[in-house]
């Protein structure tokens, strides 16, 4: 669209808010779909979206999708007028989904900045064939082609004035708009409306400016005609016309007599100005008791605003940055030992504000993982139809919430999670009936929260997962590292999480395209989060996703290894202890071992790990924390424990991450004096110690 | 409007840097980077080590909060390291949305060469040489210019690695 | 400076109509969603000219446009339509809105028709 600013901001909000009523939409329909009939309500919703999309798609001129979403409005303006009685519930959600899904093809071509060249043509062909056959199945009374109102309007004759004819000025006016206005015929009776108010007769050609399609072709061509009397003189006519919108031209012409008059009025059927009787009934059904008690919570809704998510993550930086410098300014060495009563009154005020500061910008960042659960509802309505299997999905624990970042690497895998518990898990309707199980499977959806974590469950109650096969298959693929007799059943089957292993030989469209479960466990685990399997045979399966609640704090310990620091998630410390010679024992590799209350665990020293230059190399000069993460155990050497804190978890700069993927670092943060401290990964370490 | 009016300001600001190059010594040697990279200048900083990284990434440091990082360019151009001192300076450039900082042994001023005044460096395989994009001639002396790009270029600094390794 | 409500659901149309009437000096003094806001908002603003959308939820363009006209008669409100509103359009007009642009609108049609309803 030409204009004298840059179109970037529209386009950007474009996609947001045709995604998000995409995704309204989609909710509607399944909900729809699942009481098997479309309510008043979401009928005026649907039509309502799809009238915004077909709007705002015009405007940046992605015809394709305006298509669509036209067709779509159509078809539900027809069922909102006509109020159908029977109407294939099915089918319409079919149609209405694939047309979401269209949308959202586009949408993402949009994106990534490609022309949306998706031919919705056989789509629009469907909805329109769809139609039709309402049509035709609910013959209605009157045949609804929008609202037909009174046709006889051509003229209109002021009742009180009437009889006072002489002293008239008789005109003739010819209009013509600019083109490309559209709705010209409208834009005729825009005049005639406010002229009645100083004209006394007033006759136009073409006569039927208000529905009929012709007069827009005939008013562009030939003009507006009008003809009428006014005690008003030519100056001021003129320039009520002057003031038409769009006017193009204008030719008024002050007449001599009234013979041009007598052409029309022959047959006098006047119709008197009367407002209320064009009033379209459509809109007095809109505003039904139910529209005002909506009123309440929509305006509520407006409270709400949406924030691009770049601008929340700068605010986190900047919150994490002045949690800093408030350290700094508060712990400064040169003010620390000064008798200053009013000054640490004042910093602890103001070290209470930033934590509250800080606390509020991470539940600006929290978001329900009810549109995820949702996206699963969709996505498990189009397997259960393809695959032809009844399947029940309980959602618990919507309202949890979780960090922006982390729903966006969380929706892939589970989405990958509900395939493969419809897909492998549940058994075929029939099949459960002979085992004696409900005919109906059930895939249950949690999410709960516990502790700095949030668990996602995915449970099915399906056939579970046979130890025998999946023995089997890690043993043909090299992928058993224990003795198989010593593994415990939980062992076994997060066996299934490791690269190259896939239990199920059919591959369907759903759930076998090569991907497996490692790559759940890779984006669960790049969130820091991880993954467990358990399972009984028969009665089902059951995957949890521990997942953080945020990535962007967490509560640190401190350590220094010579001139480094390092800090360590808290919930991954057990204990930190300095350890006595006699514990330590060295295996012939020269690995280093500790023996705490009985149990050996590895040791793994900083300093040599990370090549780090430091004089205390002596174990028994030093500290050993444990920490423990995914069931794995170590001890860390360092020199010694500085702190615990709350740090501001920060990326190492991209080029850093550009030029190699360091194991065991998770980022960084600034520490109170400004220094930088490596967070260490964990999970990372311990991997590579095994 | 308010676009264009940016636009065109933007193009000016770049057509008055053009042909402006900062110069820094590294030993004897001259070299000029374009100005347009430069964001900043800031003296040497306590500078937080970075394990596992290629011997000429130093590692990050903490600039008024953003934390970026920090590149020898002596041991880039694999010469002999030379102890930092109060004339050691960091050179903050910002390259294709990276930002990074270059230590050189000091700054030394803001020189125009105009663009006949710069010959293609002579085509001699010697390590260091390929980063040089050019050679610019202010009267007797000889400035050798930086490819920025090159200098953060991703197989390059691969290849690197493998050959530490 | 003229000063401008705007009107509509969709916050994208909103934003187009905001952009290219700042661009070209009117000044946009209130924003709202749906006819219970704009009417809210009127009374707040008192803008010289309201753009009305006419499909909405909660309250239509119409209703808000009939509550606004008896607030204040004078009021000066452009409806803003879609191709296919005809009937819609004519019940606005009949109901005191000036006039109308019509969706997908260019800016120099919304500039013409706000610049010449301003004047009047």
């Amino acid at each position: 669209m030409p204009g004298k600013y840059s179109n970037e901001p529209m386009l950007e909000m474009y996609i947001f808010e045709t995604s998000q009523l995409l995704e309204q939409l989609e909710h509607a329909i399944i909900i729809c779909e699942k009481v098997n009939n479309y309510s008043i309500d979401a009928i005026n919703e649907i039509f309502r979206f799809m009238h915004t999309i077909k709007g705002s798609s015009a405007m940046m001129l992605f015809n394709e999708i305006g298509s669509l979403a036209h067709a779509i409005e159509d078809l539900f303006y027809y069922l909102r007028e006509q109020k159908p009685e029977s109407v294939d519930c099915s089918t319409l959600s079919d149609l209405v989904l694939e047309g979401v899904d269209f949308i959202k093809i586009e949408l993402e071509k949009i994106k990534a900045a490609d022309t949306p060249d998706g031919d919705p043509q056989k789509l629009n062909d469907k909805i329109k064939a769809f139609l039709s056959l309402l049509k035709s199945g609910n013959p209605s009374e009157v045949e609804l082609v929008r609202p037909v109102s009174n046709k006889q309007q051509q003229y209109y004759i002021s009742p009180d004035k009437k009889a006072d004819e002489i002293r008239q000025n008789r005109f003739r006016a010819t209009i013509k708009f600019n083109d490309g206005c559209e709705m010209e015929n409208i834009r005729a009776y825009t005049v005639i409306h406010s002229l009645i108010d100083t004209a006394n007769e007033v006759f136009y050609i073409p006569e039927d400016i208000s529905e009929n399609e012709d007069s827009v072709l005939w008013i562009r061509e030939n003009g507006f005609e009008i003809y009428f009397a006014t005690e008003e003189n030519y100056e001021e006519m003129n320039r009520f016309f002057m003031q038409t919108v769009f006017l193009k031209s204008l030719d008024l012409v002050q007449l001599e007599n009234d013979d041009e008059f007598q052409q029309f009025n022959k047959p006098k059927k006047s119709v008197i100005e009367n407002n209320n009787e064009i009033k379209m009934p459509q809109i007095e059904r809109a505003i039904n008791k139910e529209q005002t008690i909506k009123e309440m919570a929509g305006a509520s809704n407006q409270v709400i605003i949406s924030v691009n998510v770049d601008k929340l993550d700068k605010l986190m930086d900047l919150v994490g940055e002045m949690v800093i410098a408030e350290a700094m300014v508060t712990q400064n060495p040169e003010v620390k030992n000064l008798e200053l009563e009013n000054f640490h009154k004042a910093a602890r005020q103001l070290h209470k504000i930033t934590g509250e500061l800080q606390d509020m910008v991470m539940s600006i960042r929290m978001v329900p993982l009810s549109t995820t659960f949702l996206k699963m509802q969709r996505i498990m309505r189009d397997m259960c139809k393809k695959l032809n299997k009844e399947v029940r999905l309980e959602v618990v624990g919507e309202e949890t919430e979780v960090d922006k970042n982390i729903i966006e690497n969380i929706s892939d895998p589970l989405m990958h999670l509900i395939r493969n518990a419809i897909d492998h898990g549940i058994e075929e309707n029939d099949e459960r009936v002979n085992k004696g199980k409900e005919r109906v499977g059930k895939v249950t959806l949690e999410a709960k929260n516990s502790g700095s974590d949030v668990l996602v469950i995915i449970k099915d109650d399906g056939k579970g997962l046979k130890k025998e096969r999946i023995l089997n298959k890690a043993r043909e693929n090299g992928l058993l590292e224990k003795n198989e007799n010593e593994m415990s059943d939980r062992e076994i089957y997060n066996l299934i999480l490791l690269p190259g292993f896939s239990t199920k030989e059919s591959v369907t469209e759903f759930s076998g395209r090569g991907v497996g479960m490692d790559v759940v466990t890779k984006n669960i685990e790049a969130v820091g989060g991880s993954v467990t399997v358990d399972s009984v045979e028969e009665v089902g399966t059951t995957i949890t996703l521990k997942i953080p609640l945020t990535l962007a704090i967490i509560d640190g310990m401190n350590i220094r290894v010579g001139n480094s620091r390092y800090t360590i998630p808290i919930i991954t410390i057990k204990e930190s202890f300095r350890p006595k010679k006699s514990e330590v024992i060295t295996d012939p590799d020269e690995n280093e071992m500790i023996m705490v209350r009985g149990q050996c665990y590895p040791i793994l020293r900083l300093h040599k790990h990370y090549k780090v230059a430091t004089k205390i190399t002596e174990l028994t000069d030093g500290i050993l924390i444990m920490v423990e993460q995914d069931d794995k155990t170590c001890c860390i050497f360092a020199d010694e424990l500085i702190g615990q804190q709350q740090v501001v978890v920060k990326a190492l700069p991209a080029y850093i991450k550009k030029t190699k993927s360091i194991d065991g670092l998770g980022g960084c943060t600034l520490l109170g004096d400004g220094s930088i401290s490596l967070i260490l990964d964990i999970g990372g370490l311990t991997n590579r110690l095994t | 409007m308010k676009e264009n009016a940016v636009h065109d300001l933007f193009e000016e600001e770049e057509d008055t840097q053009k042909g402006k190059f900062l110069t820094f010594a590294l030993g004897n040697e001259s070299y000029g980077i374009e100005i347009l990279y430069v964001t900043e200048i800031v003296g040497i900083q306590p500078i937080t080590e970075v394990p596992e990284l290629p011997e000429y990434i130093k590692g990050i440091i903490n600039l008024r909060g953003k934390i970026i990082p920090v590149m020898d360019v002596r041991l880039r151009f694999k010469k002999s390291p030379f102890d930092y001192n109060d004339r050691t300076c960091i050179i903050v450039v910002d390259i294709q949305e990276i930002s990074i900082g270059m230590i050189v042994d000091t700054v030394a001023e803001v020189l125009s060469i105009p663009e006949q005044e710069i010959v293609p460096p002579p085509d001699i395989n010697k390590s260091g040489k390929k980063y040089i994009k050019g050679i610019g001639k202010t009267g007797s002396d000889v400035t050798l210019i930086l490819d920025c790009e090159k200098l953060l270029d991703e197989e390059e600094v691969e290849a690197l690695i493998k050959f530490d390794n | 400076m003229v000063t401008v409500l705007i009107v509509d659901d969709a916050a994208f149309m909103r934003l187009s109509i905001k952009m290219m009437l700042e661009a070209n000096g009117f000044e946009i003094v209130g924003e709202a969603a749906n006819g219970v806001e704009a009417i809210k908002k009127y009374k707040e603003c008192k803008p010289d000219i309201v753009t009305m959308d006419i499909t909405m939820p909660e309250m239509t363009g119409i209703e808000a446009l009939k509550a606004i006209r008896q607030q204040d008669p004078k009021a000066k409100v452009v409806m803003v339509s879609a191709m296919g509103q005809e009937s819609l359009v004519k019940e606005s007009i009949i109901s005191g809105a000036k006039t109308f642009i019509v969706k997908p609108f260019k800016e120099d049609h919304v500039i013409q028709t706000i610049t010449q309803i301003a004047a009047m």
